[in-house]
């Protein structure tokens, strides 16, 4: 993702009918907040206020702490993959690693001089991929002090989307440049390119079993690339006058929920779940305008904030 | 072909058009010139999400009928020592007047190729506003080999975001990382004919 308010531009929307779903969970928030972020295992939620103050709210008893206030200029912010572990980027290319349950040190570094755009955790959570506004990604081990373990040279334009594979052999990077680049993680040495598309990729995600690589972006379609070969295998019925912001795998693994914004940001962003068997799509219909997004455990968690309650609801 | 001033002194010297009744060594002399044309580089912005690949070379944007203000842009391209970049390759992008970008196709896209002069003039309409950037603006991308690609945006001292005053209101947009890219604009033409005329030179870093 480019930045935070892009992130959260992307989960912003409305749909019409209700569909069935667990009794919500129901937080009070520390502050007057339009926009939050769940963490992967929906245990938490990091709350950015209208004050620009950011705070970390549990769930669901709803105890919170101040993260940063007003006066850090934060521009993206992501989990580890268990939840444990988040990290900050900031304006200035600062880096920071604090624990969710806030034990222990922050780790904090320059990692670039530019703004930073994207942060990733490795599933591990040991190693963080960080990419900086026009600048080409770097991967860093964070045991310690974090040192820098491999930069991936780019074109130019930075990193818009990065994945790694299931069995942590492969990072794939969607460049600015909108080429596609496979990197081997022994080597970090960049092995395949992809310079098919035309405009970037914003989502990129594996199959669970590591078998295909789910590319998605500007061009308002899914493509499908096998990794055994790196061969493009097909591609699902673009949505047009959208682009692709996210793909997750569900708990079914051959269903994919794809978020799509519109691409003059005058309409209000839509899900759909594709089913990978048949290449059917199926709108997920809600009747509240989401905040925020996250499938957890396979599941999709949505929420809204009205005022300073936060409302999540897991959707069947 | 063209020559920075160190250059030029030091050729104008070697033909004797030039004498030097100090003990400045004439090197010296030249760097001290050298120090004064040099340009600092165009600040960067990021690429935004809807760059495409492969824009048509045109320098006219502006289809007849095209809603908007048209909008005249021209400039140089320089490296850091204040020469012209021979061999730069621009791209230019942004929306329509509506704040549309085009994905599909690549209206108000062009790529260039300014050559020896590294002069560009384009013909296009004023961009428009959209609901996630503040600030009207266009994109440019500047790539030349020895050089660093330079990705950045203009921005229009006109934009009413800016109520007048560009100085203290650009950081409006959070986006905009100097003041240095927001440009004056010049109105020329006829009451029914104007047109909006910037000028944005860009500086490359050399690698």
């Amino acid at each position: 993702m480019r930045n935070f308010s892009l992130v959260t531009a992307l989960l912003i929307s409305c749909a019409t009918a209700a569909i069935a779903s667990p009794a919500p969970t129901k937080v009070q928030l520390p502050c007057e907040s339009r926009h939050q972020r769940l963490s992967p295992t929906g245990a938490q939620a990091v709350v950015l206020c209208k004050d620009h103050s950011i705070h970390l709210v549990n769930l669901p008893d709803g105890s919170e702490r101040l993260l940063y206030p007003a006066d850090r200029r934060i521009s993206e912010l992501s989990f580890s993959q268990d939840g444990k572990w988040l990290a900050a980027g900031f304006h200035d290319g600062t880096v920071e690693v604090i624990s969710s349950d806030g034990t222990g040190a922050a780790r904090q570094w320059k990692a670039d001089s530019n703004r930073i755009d994207n942060l990733y955790f490795f599933a591990d959570g040991k190693k963080l991929f960080v990419s900086a506004m026009n600048h080409p990604g770097t991967i860093w081990e964070l045991a310690g002090t974090p040192t820098l373990l491999a930069t991936l040279p780019d074109q130019f334009g930075g990193v818009a989307s990065v994945a790694v594979s299931p069995d942590g052999k492969w990072l794939v990077a969607g460049g600015g440049d909108t080429v596609v680049r496979w990197y081997d993680t022994a080597t970090w040495q960049k092995t395949r390119e992809y310079d098919g598309f035309l405009l970037d990729s914003f989502a990129l995600a594996f199959t669970p079993d590591g078998k295909y690589l789910l590319a998605g972006g500007a061009d308002s379609r899914i493509t499908i690339f096998d990794v055994a070969s790196g061969k493009q295998m097909r591609q699902l019925p673009p949505q047009m006058g959208s682009s692709v912001g996210d793909i997750d795998f569900l708990s079914d693994k051959s269903q994919v929920m794809t978020n799509y914004f519109d691409n003059a940001g005058e309409k209000p962003p839509h899900r759909l779940i594709w089913d990978l068997t048949t290449g059917q799509s199926t709108p997920v219909q809600i009747d509240f305008r989401p905040t925020c997004g996250s499938v957890v455990d396979g599941k999709l968690w949505l929420c809204n904030s009205d005022g300073k309650m936060l409302t999540i609801t897991q959707q069947q | 072909m063209s020559f920075t001033r160190r250059e030029l002194l030091e050729r104008c010297a070697a033909f004797g058009a030039i004498t030097l009744a100090t003990s400045i060594p004439l090197s010296s002399l030249a760097y001290a010139w050298d120090e004064a044309e040099k340009k600092v580089p165009t600040p960067a912005c990021e690429l935004g999400p809807f760059y495409k690949r492969q824009a048509p070379s045109t320098s006219t944007l502006r289809a007849p009928g095209d809603a908007g203000m048209p909008l005249a842009l021209s400039g140089t391209i320089y490296d850091v020592r204040g020469a012209v970049v021979p061999d730069a390759k621009l791209e230019i992008w942004q929306t329509d007047n509506l704040g549309h970008y085009d994905i599909e196709g690549y209206r108000y896209r062009t790529v260039l190729e300014p050559g020896t002069k590294a002069g560009y003039a384009i013909e296009t309409v004023m961009p428009g506003h959209y609901p996630q950037r503040v600030c009207q603006h266009v994109h440019y991308l500047v790539t030349a080999p020895g050089h660093k690609p330079l990705i950045t945006q203009m921005y229009f001292a006109t934009d009413p975001v800016f109520d007048g005053n560009p100085d203290k209101n650009y950081t409006r947009d959070p986006l905009i990382t100097s003041r240095e890219l927001v440009r004056p604009v010049m109105i020329k033409g006829e009451a029914k004919q104007i047109t909006a005329v910037v000028n944005f030179d860009l500086v490359m870093e050399t690698l």
